[in-house]
């Protein structure tokens, strides 16, 4: 079980030095929160329009979230000069990338979770009986943009302008999982029955699958070098 | 090392590419601008479609050579190969923009909107934008072997993600309203196409020959580059 306690260390010492320094996640929770005002201010909610924007607002708050976090993700290996380890430590490369990965989806949810009450707050939602649906989309979501976010985030981290470059490179291959995920947040929202927007929830599941797969194996190529 | 070898046979008929996408372009042109009949709904609006097909055909193939130089990079570390992927990318944006371009000249009569969210227009201006940032990427990465390696895998997964795009941007706008129109089924008059398909393969052949010329500047680029780090080396020693 080698492979799978390689994940689990690595996932485990982010989630600890996370917990330790706190710098990632509360970053992320108030430019979430600044975004959400943001919008307000610029669309002058009104109750009717706001029911309607809702969805939008949510993830493109929870992508720009995503981009702040999910860009450094790799910067404390840089710096702490891991990366060299990561390429000479006897372990499958894919499980180096799954970790890091585990670790990132888990840093995005946690954050989407604790916003999620603003959001009920701001928006004056009627969440209870739909929460293990609103719970499934996020993880869906989340997991996509973190399987993106971390190869992306591999390839920019050591060129100097990785700020820039890297939401550059993910926005543009996000576009599936923005969709999908607006559009079945609608659904769940707006009341429809399940099957109408069901099918959006297989779209980001496909779109995790398929991202997670071919990351997984180009990731032994960064590592190469 | 068979591909650069096979690269390196064709480029010796080089010219010959480039005259007889020259040819066809020409006789193609004038074919579809003059002697072909306007189309019964559009009228003269139609010809537009002779630039607009081939370039947005040459694009995709050009996508097409880049991911698959970039698979065989990553498979086979050819140096060679990775020059055609960095100029396909080049490449690509040109045709990329051509038929962008093109599109919205034509969507403004036919369609009464310079853009619209189609599913081909936002797949290609997303083709764009991974070109771009392929091309950007490769630029700020300095060590060749990395910025070779790197750019593949941006390269594939890009590729593998431009269906998944087009086809949630197809479901996602059939939702909410149906499509402007469909070319699906549309049967196309034989004085059409005609000059359709010498402008598809004098684009192909263009491509080509824009390719070879490209690939052999890349690699007399990297040669210099070699070349001056040499003399470097030599000044400081």
């Amino acid at each position: 079980m080698h492979f799978f306690n390689v994940i689990r260390w690595i996932a485990w010492k982010d989630l600890l030095s996370e917990l330790r320094s706190r710098e990632n996640i509360s970053s992320m929770f108030f430019f979430a929160l600044i975004v959400i005002l943001i919008f307000s201010f610029s669309f002058s909610l009104d109750p009717k329009t706001s029911k309607e924007l809702m969805p939008g607002i949510i993830w493109i708050a929870f992508g720009f979230t995503g981009i702040i976090g999910l860009g450094k993700s790799f910067l404390a290996e840089v710096h702490n000069d891991c990366m060299e380890y990561f390429q000479i430590v006897p372990a499958p490369k894919g499980a180096i990338y799954l970790g890091k990965f585990v670790g990132n989806a888990l840093f995005m949810l946690i954050v989407e979770i604790i916003l999620f009450p603003m959001f009920i707050l701001f928006f004056n939602l009627d969440v209870l009986e739909k929460i293990p649906m609103i719970l499934l989309i996020f993880v869906a979501a989340t997991i996509g943009l973190s399987a993106l976010g971390t190869l992306f985030s591999a390839l920019t981290v050591q060129i100097r302008a990785r700020e820039v470059m890297f939401p550059i490179l993910l926005l543009p291959l996000a576009v599936p999982i923005f969709i999908g995920a607006v559009e079945a947040t609608r659904g769940v929202f707006s009341g429809d029955p399940l099957p109408l927007y069901l099918d959006w929830i297989k779209l980001l599941i496909v779109f995790d699958a398929i991202f997670m797969v071919v990351s997984f194996w180009v990731f032994e190529f960064i590592l190469d070098y | 090392m068979v591909v650069s070898r096979l690269i390196a046979k064709l480029q010796r008929y080089e010219g010959w590419f480039g005259v007889a996408a020259g040819l066809l372009i020409m006789v193609g042109l004038y074919m579809g601008l003059v002697t072909s009949s306007p189309d019964y709904y559009q009228g003269e609006v139609v010809r537009i479609m002779y630039i607009h097909v081939p370039a947005a055909q040459s694009a995709m193939f050009a996508y097409t050579v880049l991911f698959g130089g970039s698979l065989w990079y990553l498979w086979k570390r050819d140096p060679v190969v990775d020059n055609v992927s960095h100029a396909a990318a080049g490449i690509g944006i040109f045709f990329t923009l051509i038929a962008l371009i093109t599109g919205s000249i034509w969507a403004k009569p036919t369609w009464n909107t310079w853009w619209t969210w189609d599913p081909r227009l936002i797949s290609f201006a997303i083709m764009l934008l991974i070109l771009v940032g392929y091309l950007m990427l490769r630029t700020f990465l300095e060590d060749k072997e990395k910025e070779a390696t790197y750019a593949a895998i941006l390269a594939i997964v890009g590729f593998i993600d431009l269906p998944i795009i087009h086809f949630s941007v197809e479901w996602w706008r059939t939702l909410h309203q149906p499509l402007s129109i469909s070319t699906r089924g549309v049967a196309i008059a034989r004085d059409m196409l005609i000059p359709l398909l010498l402008m598809s393969i004098g684009f192909y052949l263009l491509f080509a020959y824009m390719l070879m010329v490209r690939t052999q500047m890349l690699y007399l680029q990297h040669l210099l580059e070699a070349k001056r780090g040499r003399m470097l080396s030599k000044v400081h020693l």
